[in-house]
């Protein structure tokens, strides 16, 4: 049972209004060691989903297994990163990326050596001594990155990490992402709805459908393993975008609609 | 000369004449800290120079204003006096008791009513129009219970100082963003942790703010309440001063009170370039 198995995942949010269905029966998973995106329009529940995984949102019904364990509740060994900036202000580089070290008891030489390889991977050398209010967007997401897996967790969620920043930054850090998980080949999770993104960084997408959401289709993405922003411009990298955008756009629709009558 | 404070600096290429505007830009190269300093100094030094020259030319002397160099002279004299360490020294252990009982009351209450919003909810209130009360006037009350003593002062400037702190605690601490706390929870963080690795840290700025705040209150309460009745400490050396008109070393002991409260400033704008080190 390695790698992420969701069974019958159901999340649904009372309200004095009445009920919404977020996600409504999702049964994937996602092999060890590979990278699977969630795509889906805005609202569809896969930020949900993913807090679901994270143990950070308790399920209606269904459940999650995470390497042959059952999520309950948050662990350290499920490493999430984040949409917002969740870079800690008052801790230099270093310090924050040695931060989920230290809450989780890692001796002090072990941290300092774990941290400098993960600042290194993310190409953050040199920038150790630096604070947060200092870094752009984009290099303190890469710290908030290398503190995910300077804890080499056992699988990695990531909520749109990249949301936030502009288009140029994006490309460039999803092809690091990539790289990253060419060296490390982690099981990774990663929620976007960047259908490009997509489909550079993974191995499969799972599309979701608009509320109660649902996975209405899954692709291989049978791009070649190295893999560089050029591949953009590629045939199959075309192929493959419209067979995404043709299922999303549907439900993009219907998301439309839903928020008009609303 | 800034070459003197940054010697690492380099010299300018000897041949060369230096630009125009080369030293102004020198004098922008000298830490921040040293300027405004500097700057102080010449704004105290002036206007030493003014009220000396006023008072001796008696253009001040409505104002009973002693001559500032009498002043300094007089205070160097207290220097060498018994009675003035014992006033100084009650008065320093009045702040600082109540600097530390305030501040660990402050902050406790603070993150009390963050970790119990119910109970937060139902005292803020109490807190806001206690803020706006002028505590000294339970001085009175305090005397009939504590006595006529240091615990008395202490326990009333405690308080004083406590309010500002607890009230922009919790400010502080209900400002936090979600995602740290999203942050401390995938990582599997205790209470302990959260508050300490997380939450005080993310509050620092307002709990800061509301340290300073908790400084200039134990100095007025304190020194406002020797004022009112007391047997020792400087506030009350300044009132026993200014009834027998005693002007002079009224002076000198009112002088020493503002190089006091300076002092706490000082140091406070110091721990907090340390409690704020790389935010903004």
């Amino acid at each position: 049972m390695e790698g992420i198995h969701l069974n019958d995942v159901h999340v649904q949010f009372d309200h004095p209004s009445g009920i919404t269905i977020a996600v409504d029966g999702v049964t994937q998973q996602v092999p060890p060691r590979s990278f699977v995106s969630i795509v889906g329009p805005s609202g569809c529940g896969k930020s949900t989903l993913l807090a679901v995984i994270a143990g950070l949102q308790p399920a209606t019904s269904g459940s999650v297994d995470i390497n042959g364990r059952r999520v309950t509740g948050p662990d350290r060994d499920i490493g999430v990163v984040f949409q917002e900036d969740s870079t800690l202000p008052w801790r230099n580089v270093r310090e924050n990326v040695e931060f989920a070290m230290q809450m989780a008891g890692v001796s002090k030489g072990e941290r300092a050596a774990k941290a400098a390889a993960a600042i290194e991977l993310v190409g953050l050398k040199g920038f150790e001594n630096s604070y947060p209010a200092t870094l752009s967007g984009g290099m303190r997401q890469r710290v908030a990155l290398a503190r995910t897996l300077a804890l080499q967790p056992g699988v990695v969620l990531m909520d749109e990490p990249f949301a936030a920043l502009d288009q140029q930054t994006r490309i460039f850090l999803g092809a690091e992402v990539r790289r990253i998980w060419e060296q490390t080949h982690q099981t990774v999770l990663f929620v976007t709805h960047d259908i490009s993104e997509a489909i550079l960084l993974s191995q499969q997408i799972w599309v979701m459908s608009y509320r109660p959401g649902h996975v209405i289709d899954v692709i291989d993405i049978d791009l070649p393993d190295e893999r560089d922003a050029s591949i953009v411009s590629s045939p199959r990298f075309n192929e493959l975008h419209n067979r995404v955008w043709t299922s999303l756009q549907k439900e993009s629709m219907r998301g439309f609609q839903d928020v008009e009558t609303a | 000369m800034a070459v003197g404070i940054e010697p690492s600096q380099q010299a300018p290429p000897k041949r060369l004449p230096p630009p125009r505007g080369a030293r102004w830009r020198a004098a922008q190269r000298v830490p921040q800290g040293v300027r405004s300093a500097a700057a102080s100094a010449v704004l105290l030094a002036v206007l030493f120079v003014l009220v000396q020259i006023g008072v001796a030319s008696g253009a001040l002397r409505q104002t009973g204003l002693p001559l500032p160099t009498e002043v300094v002279g007089s205070t160097l004299g207290l220097l060498g006096t018994g009675g003035f360490w014992s006033d100084f020294g009650r008065t320093c252990l009045e702040i600082g008791a109540s600097i530390v009982a305030g501040c660990a009351l402050g902050l406790g209450a603070g993150i009390v009513f963050w970790k119990l919003p119910l109970l937060g909810r139902v005292f803020e209130p109490y807190l806001v129009s206690f803020y706006a009360v002028p505590l000294v006037l339970f001085y009175p009350m305090m005397i009939v219970l504590v006595g006529i003593n240091a615990g008395s002062i202490i326990i009333l400037s405690s308080i004083m100082a406590a309010i500002p702190l607890a009230l922009n605690t919790r400010t502080g601490l209900q400002g936090i963003r979600p995602v740290h706390l999203k942050l401390a929870r995938t990582l599997q963080c205790n209470a302990r942790q959260t508050l300490f690795g997380i939450a005080i840290p993310a509050a620092a700025p307002m709990i800061v703010a509301g340290l300073r705040l908790a400084v200039v209150y134990a100095l007025i309460g304190s020194i406002a309440m020797e004022f009112t009745t007391a047997q020792n400490g400087l506030g009350y050396r300044i009132r026993y001063l200014y009834e027998t008109f005693d002007n002079k070393t009224m002076f000198a002991y009112i002088f020493v009170v503002l190089i006091l409260s300076v002092l706490l400033t000082v140091l406070m704008a110091m721990a907090e370039r340390v409690l704020l080190r790389g935010r903004r």
